[in-house]
C-alpha cells in the first residue's frame, strides 16, 4: 500500500516537503556546480525536478544520510557500543512503530527540537559512546510529535542505551511496575524474519513497509546501522532494483484452459 | 554539505570502491567477491556445481552463474567475470532459476478435440503440426501459414526457423516478436548506417561523462547498466544523467535532471539541438564534410492503420545548407510550444552534446521504438552525435538498448523476418544466392518478395489470407496491439494455432496444439545480447516429461515434411553443426562471429570477431579491421558512400491525439519485476508477490479532479476497448496531467484490448506508448 497520511498531518506533510526540498537543494547545489554547467547556458530549473516526490521512489538516491553514515570502508570505533536487534526493537511497541528516544535530552534539546542536527548527519557521538543513528525522514523536523522521550529524563541529560539500563531507569525492581504505570494486555505482532529470501545468496525481500523508511541507507547502510541489518554494499544506491517488497503473499495460478477473456 | 565536504566524499567514496575492488577498477567486482564469501559454504560444497550461462530475461545480457544440485538449479550468482555485468545482477536475473519450476509447467503435449485440450504423446502432436502445414499449403497456397517465433528463440532456434520456412517451405511468412520492440531501431541503424547494431559497446559507459536517456526507464528496464552508470557518476565527479522522458519514474529521481515533455514530442526536440548546436557553432564541420551525406526521406508518411496500408521510403539528396534551412523550424522555442521543455532546457541539453569536452552517451528503447515515427526519431538522436562526431569512440556512443535477451542474436542477426535471411535481405539477388548455396537448395526456392509484418500477419489470420500459424516462445494474446481484433481473428473457425511454450498462457488458450518446451538452460543455445556479444550456455537440466527445444522440434516437423536433407544432424552434434553453418553467412571482417569452441570457454565475445580480437568500436579505423583507413579516421562502410546519414526527418503529430471524448493519453510498459507478459517472472513467487497484479497510474490531480481517491477500481476506456483496474497514485512513478501509465504484464488485466494498432511506416513496428483514452468511476 502507498504511504498514506492521517488529514491532519497533510498540513505538516506539506510543510516538511517544502522544507525536505529545500534542504535536498541545498545538498544538490554544490554538486551541480562541482558538475559545471556552461555558465552562459543555465537551466531553466535548478535542480532535477520530477514534481512531488514519491518518497519511497527517490529517498534511497536524493537525501543520502550524513556522509558518516555510508560506505563500507567506515569502520566502528573499538570503543562504540553496538546497537544490536534487542536494543533497536526495545525501544519499539511493535514493527513500524516510531522508536522512543532511549536517552536524556536536555530542556533546551527538548524545547528546540534539536534532534535533527544530530540525526540527519549520523557519525560518532563521543556523548554516548555509539554512532547516531540516522534519520530516514529528515524532511520531517517535529520529531517529538512522534518519538517521545520518557518523561523522567527530560533534562536529565545522562545517555543510557543498554536495554537493562533503559529497563532499570523506570523499573527500580525488574518486576513491579512503576507507580503511575498501568500494565496492559497486548503484545505486538511478529516481528519479521530477518534475511528472508527465496534461495540461499538471492537478494533479501523488503520485509516491511516503506512509509517513513523510505531511504533505505538510513537504517541499513553505515557504522550506526543495527547488527544483522547493514548492508555491505550501500554504494549501489539503486537498492530496489535487487530488493523487492512483499505486498501479497498469494503466488501466480491460473486453469490450463480458458484462462482468458 | 559544503562543496568542500561532497568533494571530499566523493574522493573518499572513490578510494573506497577502489579499494574494495581490490585487483581491478571495475565496478561490480566486488560486490562478486562479496557475495563469494556470503556464499562460502554454498560454493564450497562438493554437491553444488555451478555454471555460467546468460540471464534468460532482458537484452543487457547479464551473466550468472548458475548452481546445480542433483539435477536441480538451487542459487544464482552474477558472474564477476562477465564484463556486461560484472558481478551484480537484478532481482529478476537473481531469481530466474525459479521461472523453470512452476507448478504448471506445460510437460506433456495437448491437442484440442471437442473443444478442450487432450494430453498426446508428442509424437502425435508433431505428427498432426506437420500434417496441418502441409495440407494447409497445399488447400490455400504457400503463403497461407506462418511461423511467429521470438526474440527470445535462441540463435539455433531461429537459424532452423529461417532455413525450414524460408528455405525450406519457400514462404517469407516467418516474423518475431521482435518487430514489435526493435524493428525502428533496426530501420534507424539501416537508413544511418546502412548496417544493423550499435557502433559502440557497455564499455562507453566508463568513458562517457554525460548520459542522456530517451524516454527511457532505465532504472527499471535495464536495471544493471543503470547500476554502471551510478557507479561511474559516484566515482568520477563531473558524470551526470540525464532523463528525458514522457513519466516520472525512478530513473527520473536518480537522474541529475529530469526534463519531462509531451508523447512524440521528441522529435522536435532532437531536432532543436541539432538546431542550438549549429546555430552556436558546436558542429564538428570536419567530421560532417568527411563522413556525413545528408537526405531527405518522404513526409507525411501515414500510420499503417488500414489493412491495405503499404509505404516505401525514398531518399533524396540534401546539403549541410538544406539541413541549416530544415532545422530552421526548430528553434527551441518551438520546441518548447511542442513538448513543454523550457526553451533554456533545450539550450543547456544542446550544450551538453555540443561541448567538445564532453563525451555523450545517449540510451533509448521502447521510448523511441514503439513510436509511429519510431525510424525517424532514431535517425534524429543519431543526427545529434554525427554533427558533433560524437561517435565510435570510447565514451561517445548513440546507443540503441533491446528487451530481449537474443533479439540482436536471433531477429536481427539470423534474421527471422519476413524481409531478411541471415546477414542479409530476401529482396536482394546476391543474398538469396549465397543462402541457397550454404543452404544447397535451388535459390528458386527463397521468395525474393517479403510478405507480413507482425501486425499485416496478425491481420491477414483475422481475414483469413493466413490459416496457419505455429507461435513459439512468445504470448502475442498478450502482447499484441489493439488486441481484441486479433485475439477474435486467431480464434477463427478454419484457423489452427500451434504454440510451443513452457507455461500455460492466453496464447495457448487459443491454441489447437501445445508443444511443451525446454526452457534456457534446459537445452544447448546462444544469445545475442545489445553490444553484439554473442554468449553460449550449456544443457545443464534436463528438460521435463516430453518437454524438446523449440531448434529440435523445428526440425521434428520439417523432417516429417520430406525435409529432412536441410536438417541432417543427430541431437547430440546439432548445435555444433548449425554454429558452423550458421557463421559462414557472416564470414567477413564487418561481421565475423567467434567458432563455438571459444564461445563455450568465454562469457561472450563480442562481433565483429577478427584474428582473435573482439570490435568494441565499429566504423573507427583504429578500432575496426572492416573499416578502411585510408578514409581517415571514420569509414561508415555499411552506405555504399562509406558515409553516415543525417537525415531531414520533420515532426509530424501522432494519429490518435487525447480530446473531449477521450481526454488521457494512454503510456504502457513494463515494471522491474516483471517481464514482459509475466509468464515466467508471475510463477517467481518473490517477483509475482511484489507486483501481483497490474494497476492504472493516474497523476493526483488528475484523480482528486475526478474525485477517485489511491486504490480505486476505475474503468479505462478506449476507441477500442475498456477495463476496470486500481488506481495507484504516486508510489512507484507519476504520469504527468492527462496521462495514465498502465503496464501490460498482467494477463487478466489485458491492457492491449486498448491500445491502438498504428505502426512505423519505416519499421511497422506499432507504438504502444500513445492512444487516447477516458478514465470513468465506477458506481
Amino acid at each position: 500500500m502507498a504511504p498514506r497520511v492521517p488529514l491532519f498531518g497533510r498540513v505538516l506533510l506539506i510543510g516538511g516537503a517544502a522544507l525536505g526540498m529545500l534542504l535536498v537543494l541545498t545538498l544538490l547545489i554544490p554538486t551541480l556546480r562541482d558538475l559545471g554547467d556552461r555558465p552562459d547556458f543555465p537551466p531553466a530549473a535548478p535542480m532535477a525536478d520530477p514534481g512531488p516526490p514519491i518518497a519511497s521512489e527517490a529517498g534511497p538516491f536524493r537525501s543520502r544520510p550524513g556522509e558518516l553514515a555510508v560506505g563500507p570502508e567506515v569502520e566502528r570505533r573499538a570503543d562504540a557500543q553496538p546497537r544490536s536487534m534487542e536494543i533497536y526493537r526495545s525501544l519499539r511497541a511493535y514493527p513500524g512503530a516510531p522508536p522512543r528516544i532511549p536517552h536524556g535530552l536536555t530542556e533546551e534539546e527538548f524545547r528546540k527540537n534539536l534532534c535533527n542536527s544530530c540525526h540527519v548527519r549520523g557519525g560518532f557521538a563521543p556523548r554516548f559512546s555509539a554512532y547516531t543513528p540516522v534519520t530516514p525522514h529528515p524532511e520531517y523536523t517535529d520529531c517529538l510529535q512522534c518519538h517521545v522521550p520518557d518523561a523522567m529524563t527530560v533534562g536529565v541529560g545522562i545517555p543510557q542505551l543498554s536495554a537493562d539500563v533503559i529497563c532499570s531507569q523506570c523499573h527500580v525492581d525488574p518486576d513491579s511496575p512503576p507507580p503511575s504505570l498501568v500494565s496492559i494486555d497486548w503484545s505486538p505482532m511478529e516481528w519479521p524474519e530477518l534475511d528472508q529470501r527465496a534461495m540461499e545468496g538471492s537478494p533479501t525481500w523488503i520485509p516491511h513497509t516503506l512509509q517513513l523508511r523510505e531511504n533505505c541507507l538510513a537504517c541499513h547502510g553505515g557504522p550506526s546501522a543495527v547488527d544483522g541489518i547493514r548492508t555491505t554494499h550501500p554504494e549501489r544506491a539503486d537498492c530496489r532494483s535487487c530488493h523487492v517488497p512483499v505486498e501479497e503473499a498469494e503466488v501466480f495460478t491460473r486453469p490450463l484452459d480458458g484462462g482468458s477473456p | 554539505m559544503t562543496s568542500l565536504d561532497r568533494r571530499s566524499f566523493l574522493k573518499r567514496m572513490a578510494m573506497a570502491s577502489a579499494a574494495a575492488a581490490a585487483s581491478s577498477l571495475v565496478p561490480g567486482v566486488a560486490f562478486g567477491e562479496e557475495l563469494d564469501r556470503y556464499l562460502g559454504d554454498l560454493a564450497g560444497r562438493s554437491d553444488v556445481t555451478w555454471h555460467r550461462t546468460p540471464c534468460r530475461f532482458c537484452g543487457v545480457g547479464c551473466g550468472l552463474l548458475v548452481g546445480i544440485e542433483d539435477g536441480r538449479a538451487v542459487a544464482v550468482r552474477g558472474n564477476p567475470d562477465s564484463p556486461v555485468n560484472r558481478g551484480l545482477a537484478c532481482v529478476k536475473g537473481y531469481h530466474s532459476v525459479q521461472a523453470l519450476y512452476g507448478q504448471d509447467r506445460l510437460t506433456r503435449a495437448r491437442v484440442r478435440r471437442n473443444g478442450s485440450l487432450q494430453e498426446v504423446p508428442i509424437d502425435e502432436a508433431l505428427d498432426l503440426v506437420a500434417e496441418r502445414l502441409r495440407g494447409t499449403m497445399e488447400e490455400h497456397g504457400k503463403d497461407s501459414v506462418a511461423l511467429y517465433g521470438s526474440g527470445q528463440w535462441t540463435i539455433p532456434d531461429g537459424y532452423v526457423a529461417s532455413k525450414f520456412f524460408k528455405g525450406g517451405l519457400g514462404t517469407n511468412n516467418l516474423e518475431a516478436n521482435a518487430r514489435l520492440c526493435m524493428a525502428s531501431a533496426v530501420t534507424g541503424f539501416m537508413t544511418t548506417f546502412g548496417m544493423d547494431e550499435p557502433p559502440g559497446c557497455y564499455e562507453d559507459i566508463d568513458h562517457a561523462d554525460v548520459f542522456v536517456l530517451w524516454g527511457n526507464n532505465m532504472s527499471e528496464m535495464h536495471p544493471v547498466l543503470f547500476s554502471r552508470m551510478l557507479d561511474q557518476r559516484e566515482r568520477r565527479p563531473g558524470v551526470r544523467i540525464i532523463d528525458l522522458a514522457t513519466r516520472t519514474t525512478r530513473t527520473s529521481y536518480a537522474a541529475d535532471r529530469s526534463l519531462i515533455f509531451a508523447p512524440q514530442a521528441d522529435l522536435a526536440i532532437a531536432n532543436a539541438i541539432c538546431h542550438e548546436i549549429v546555430r552556436r557553432g558546436w558542429a564538428d564541420r570536419d567530421f560532417v564534410n568527411r563522413h556525413v551525406t545528408f537526405k531527405r526521406g518522404r513526409t507525411d508518411i501515414g500510420y499503417g492503420l488500414e489493412d491495405d496500408f503499404s509505404f516505401t521510403d525514398s531518399a533524396t539528396d540534401a546539403s549541410w545548407d538544406d539541413f541549416v534551412r530544415f532545422l530552421d523550424d526548430y528553434t527551441p522555442e518551438r520546441a518548447e510550444e511542442i513538448s513543454g521543455v523550457p526553451a533554456a532546457d533545450i539550450r543547456w541539453l544542446a550544450s551538453m552534446y555540443g561541448d567538445p569536452s564532453r563525451k555523450v552517451m545517449s540510451f533509448w528503447c521502447m521510448g523511441l521504438n514503439q513510436h509511429t515515427r519510431g525510424t525517424w526519431v532514431n535517425n534524429l538522436v543519431y543526427n545529434i552525435h554525427l554533427l558533433t562526431g560524437k561517435i565510435s569512440t570510447p565514451g561517445n556512443s548513440p546507443f540503441s538498448l533491446t528487451g530481449q535477451p537474443s533479439a540482436c542474436g536471433t531477429v536481427r542477426e539470423v534474421g527471422t523476418l519476413t524481409n531478411r535471411l541471415p546477414y542479409g535481405t530476401v529482396t536482394n539477388a546476391a543474398h538469396r544466392e549465397k543462402a541457397a548455396e550454404i543452404w544447397n537448395i535451388p535459390v528458386e526456392n527463397i521468395d525474393p518478395e517479403p510478405t507480413h509484418h507482425t501486425v499485416s500477419m496478425f491481420r491477414a489470420l483475422d481475414r483469413g489470407d493466413l490459416r496457419f500459424m505455429w507461435i513459439q516462445v512468445t504470448n502475442p494474446m498478450v502482447t499484441m496491439p489493439h488486441l481484441n481484433r486479433y485475439r477474435e481473428g486467431a480464434r477463427r473457425d478454419g484457423r489452427f494455432i500451434v504454440v510451443s511454450d513452457v507455461y500455460p498462457t492466453p496464447t495457448t488458450d487459443v491454441a489447437d496444439v501445445i508443444l511443451p518446451a525446454a526452457m534456457w538452460i534446459e537445452r544447448e543455445g546462444l544469445f545475442g545480447n545489445s553490444e553484439r556479444r554473442t554468449q553460449h550456455f550449456p544443457k545443464l537440466l534436463d528438460p521435463p516429461g516430453d518437454a524438446m527445444s523449440d531448434t529440435w522440434q523445428l526440425i521434428e516437423v520439417a523432417r516429417r515434411m520430406g525435409l529432412g536433407d536441410l536438417f541432417p544432424w543427430s541431437e547430440a552434434e546439432h548445435i555444433d553443426r548449425i554454429w558452423e553453418e550458421y557463421i559462414r553467412f557472416h564470414d567477413a571482417p564487418d561481421h565475423r562471429m567467434a567458432p563455438l569452441s571459444e564461445l563455450r570457454e568465454r562469457p561472450g565475445i563480442i562481433w565483429p570477431y577478427v584474428d582473435g580480437r573482439e570490435t568494441l568500436w565499429r566504423y573507427n579505423t583504429e578500432t575496426d579491421p572492416a573499416a578502411d583507413p585510408e578514409r581517415g579516421r571514420f569509414d561508415f562502410y555499411g552506405n555504399d558512400d562509406h558515409r553516415a546519414w543525417i537525415w531531414l526527418r520533420p515532426y509530424e503529430p501522432p494519429p490518435e491525439w487525447p480530446d473531449d471524448e477521450y481526454p488521457f493519453w494512454l503510456n504502457t510498459g513494463r515494471v522491474l519485476e516483471h517481464w514482459h507478459s509475466g509468464s515466467m517472472t508471475r510463477r517467481i513467487p518473490t517477483l509475482h508477490r511484489a507486483v501481483p497484479r497490474a494497476y492504472v497510474e493516474i497523476h493526483r490531480q488528475d484523480a482528486q479532479e475526478m474525485g477517485i481517491v489511491d486504490g480505486e477500481t476505475v474503468r479505462l476506456v478506449s476507441r477500442r476497448g475498456s477495463i476496470e483496474l486500481p488506481t495507484r497514485i504516486d508510489h512507484r512513478a507519476q504520469p504527468p496531467r492527462g496521462q495514465v501509465f498502465v503496464p501490460f504484464f498482467d494477463e487478466t488485466l489485458l491492457i492491449n484490448d486498448l491500445t491502438l494498432d498504428a505502426y512505423c511506416p519505416i519499421s511497422a513496428q506499432p507504438d504502444y506508448k500513445k492512444c487516447a483514452v477516458r478514465v470513468e468511476r465506477i458506481g
